[in-house]
């Protein structure tokens, strides 16, 4: 027995050397070049040029390194802010870009973004959530590197951060939903029941309202960010009651699409514009992030000294978030009706969370003639009136 | 809760239980045999990758399954040699092996993240199709549903009405006592552990070429484990599997029915339903020795000579 329990004890701790050996080289994908060893090699190179620039190309004017929490092809978030930082240089021809994407925990983002400051990074465009404060600690020990975070709230001297700001999106998907939908029930799949998931669903609730006041949103939640048989799971849960049009807040699309899609079922997606190539029948339009222009404007920033650290957040009219192309199923007075909704977004005489808003047990959780502050929907733990499910 | 909800449960079920039956009716063989394989979870990431890789390479699905199928039988032919030629531990072996299908799978999948495959086509049982449209849609299945329980009893034929089953069992009850009448236990043991490995695979291709359509790294999810639990939930019998299976992902879809009916308990609270139901089960089960484990599951056979 005694004897069992030793293996099995050894097991484990072999498996816990595996993963922590694991974690981080599996995620430092770019891996700085082994410094010329100086015993051998009789000393040439002048030191203040980093080991990566060959000597004959001109040097970049900027490097900065990129870290994703996912894979980049996920034609989801990953793909989203990857495309931005590609952006910068397609914009900017002599900047030069290191990313690292599947960087998933805390401590293999603070090595990774080590690992591109010792490269010569002088701007970490940090994209995951959970990057924020590995990003921001460094920030304080590299006081020369600028460091932008996707989402966060801290600030300092040299840490800021950039989001785009999608729930104006989500009222017009909802104005599409409403007008599509004939069973008058909504499925959304969400990861967790987060505040800012609950403002998106809220806000798609209120444009479905806008058009359809009998429909009603059914939330369900796979607790996982890219679980993709839960994806599945809950699509097809959904479904089976009823929901003839799907929507989602996860990291990729693609499964809940795709199931939809082969069900025969309307989807509406989110994060990034490329997700309509799974659904090529029943796809309605997606709102995604294009952020590719603001974080070239930021990248040029740091490039001429003028950066500041400014909490950004930015909408339609800068070109920050993006509406789909609809799909063919979706008639033109649907469209029309959405584009008319957007252009009164754009000139700001539509406000999404407008008073009065009343939460699902009738509560009035915006009086009539207030808006619902940035600070407030970031705190938000209620479902709008017409959301089925509960939010937390 | 209408026959509608009721039927709509039922349909979940078989849609997301199918990848877990073949992967218990897999380890069921193997565990017959006497060999606890805790690897699951790493056969089915590389079955999965690689017959995606290959469906999106190849365009046809049923390519992309047989490779599923393949890659499930090798990789449970490493966990062979380390624990029948080499006599290792077997739950160190499974979960080394494990591990290398984390990372196995990744590297497989790495440049398949994100693609759209032709997924198997879906049809209605012939019958069936007179039905109002709301209920055909819910019993629109593809090729691989509608194997799992032929495959099932299959097994359970294989097991229990050939010879080659007799031998199985006799090896995972008693390996010295099967060479004694005659059979050779490790020549069974890498069989069962192909066969076995081949319907893990077949779970695997069902998972992600005709059920979620996609490849993510680490999709399973800890899947495998619910797989051994499962095994024990049936106690060793691929007829009771298809119960097991049932009852988890009907467990499954019915949570998601509830949270998504407004009830007013934490969707955190219903998320752990399945997993409280295998425990009480487990708990439950635990207490009856009879018709229970094989009397040399996870013993290293040492040869008989």
């Amino acid at each position: 027995m005694k004897n069992k329990l030793f293996v099995l004890f050894s097991v484990v701790v072999c498996a816990l050397v595996l993963l922590s050996a694991c974690g981080p080289a599996a995620t430092t994908a770019p891996v700085a070049p082994p410094a010329p060893t100086e015993e051998q090699v009789p000393v040439l190179l002048p030191t203040a040029v980093p080991p990566t620039a060959a000597p004959t190309e001109t040097p970049p004017c900027l490097i900065i390194g990129a870290t994703y929490g996912g894979p980049i092809t996920d034609a989801g978030y990953n793909q989203a802010m990857h495309e931005a930082v590609v952006a910068i240089k397609n914009n900017i021809d002599c900047v030069k870009i290191i990313e690292a994407e599947n960087v998933p925990d805390e401590a293999g983002a603070t090595s990774t973004m080590e690992n591109m400051i010792s490269q010569g990074a002088k701007m970490i465009i940090a994209t995951a959530f959970n990057h924020q404060y590995p990003a921001l600690e460094l920030s304080k020990t590299h006081p020369d590197v600028i460091f932008e975070h996707a989402g966060g709230w801290e600030m300092s001297a040299n840490f800021a951060n950039f989001f785009g700001n999608p729930p104006d999106g989500w009222y017009l998907m909802g104005v599409a939903a409403g007008k599509m939908t004939t069973t008058n029930k909504i499925g959304f799949v969400a990861a967790f029941p987060l505040a800012w998931t609950l403002v998106f669903i809220n806000a798609f609730e209120l444009g479905v309202q806008s058009v359809n006041p009998d429909a009603q949103t059914f939330v369900a939640y796979t607790f996982a960010w890219g679980d993709a048989a839960k994806d599945a799971d809950t699509t097809n849960s959904l479904i089976n009651q009823g929901a003839d049009v799907i929507s989602m807040h996860v990291d990729s699309p693609a499964t809940i699409i795709s199931t939809a899609e082969s069900r025969g079922v309307y989807s509406i997606g989110f994060q990034n514009l490329a997700a309509q190539q799974f659904a090529p029948q029943y796809w309605i339009s997606g709102t995604g992030f294009t952020l590719g222009g603001k974080l070239t404007w930021l990248a040029s920033t740091v490039i001429d000294g003028t950066w500041q650290p400014i909490f950004l957040r930015c909408g339609m009219a800068d070109g920050c978030m993006a509406i789909a192309p609809f799909g063919p199923k979706v008639p033109q007075d649907v469209q029309d009706l959405v584009m008319q909704k957007k252009a009164e977004i754009e000139a700001g005489t539509l406000v999404v969370f407008t008073g009065p808003v009343v939460d699902q047990d009738g509560k009035v959780r915006v009086p009539a003639g207030e808006v619902l502050s940035a600070d407030a929907m970031s705190s938000v733990d209620w479902f709008v009136k017409g959301v089925v499910g509960s939010p937390k | 809760m209408t026959l509608l909800s009721i039927l709509g449960v039922l349909s979940s079920a078989i849609f997301s239980g199918t990848s877990l039956l073949y992967t218990t009716l897999g380890e069921v063989i193997d565990e017959r045999a006497g060999i606890v394989n805790l690897g699951l979870e790493g056969v089915l990431l590389v079955s999965a990758s690689s017959g995606f890789a290959v469906t999106y390479l190849s365009g046809n699905p049923y390519l992309g399954i047989l490779v599923s199928i393949l890659a499930g039988g090798l990789m449970n032919m490493i966990l062979g040699y380390l624990v029948i030629t080499r006599k290792a531990n077997q739950l160190a072996s499974g979960l080394a092996l494990m591990f290398f299908g984390f990372g196995l799978s990744a590297l497989i999948g790495k440049s398949f993240v994100g693609d759209k495959i032709h997924s198997l086509t879906r049809f209605l049982l012939p019958g069936l199709k007179n039905l109002p449209l709301l209920y055909t849609s819910l019993f629109k299945f593809d090729i691989l549903i509608y194997l799992v329980i032929p495959v099932a009893i299959l097994v359970w034929w294989l097991l229990y009405r050939t010879r080659w089953g007799l031998g199985v069992r006799a090896v995972g009850e008693n390996a010295d006592t099967a060479f004694a009448s005659g059979r050779n236990p490790h020549l069974i043991r890498y069989q069962a552990l192909f066969v076995g490995g081949m319907l893990v695979g077949l779970g695997a291709a069902h998972l992600s070429i005709a059920y979620t359509m996609n490849w993510t790294e680490y999709m399973t999810a800890g899947r495998g484990f619910i797989a051994v639990a499962l095994v024990i939930f049936s106690k060793w019998h691929p007829l009771r599997a298809i119960v097991g299976a049932l009852v988890f992902s009907g467990a499954v879809a019915f949570q998601l029915l509830l949270q998504s009916s407004g009830v007013k308990v934490s969707p955190f609270l219903l998320d752990t339903i399945p997993y409280i139901l295998t425990l009480v089960v487990l708990i439950a089960w635990g207490g009856n020795r009879k018709h229970s484990a094989p009397a040399s599951l996870g013993r290293v056979y040492q040869g008989s000579e």
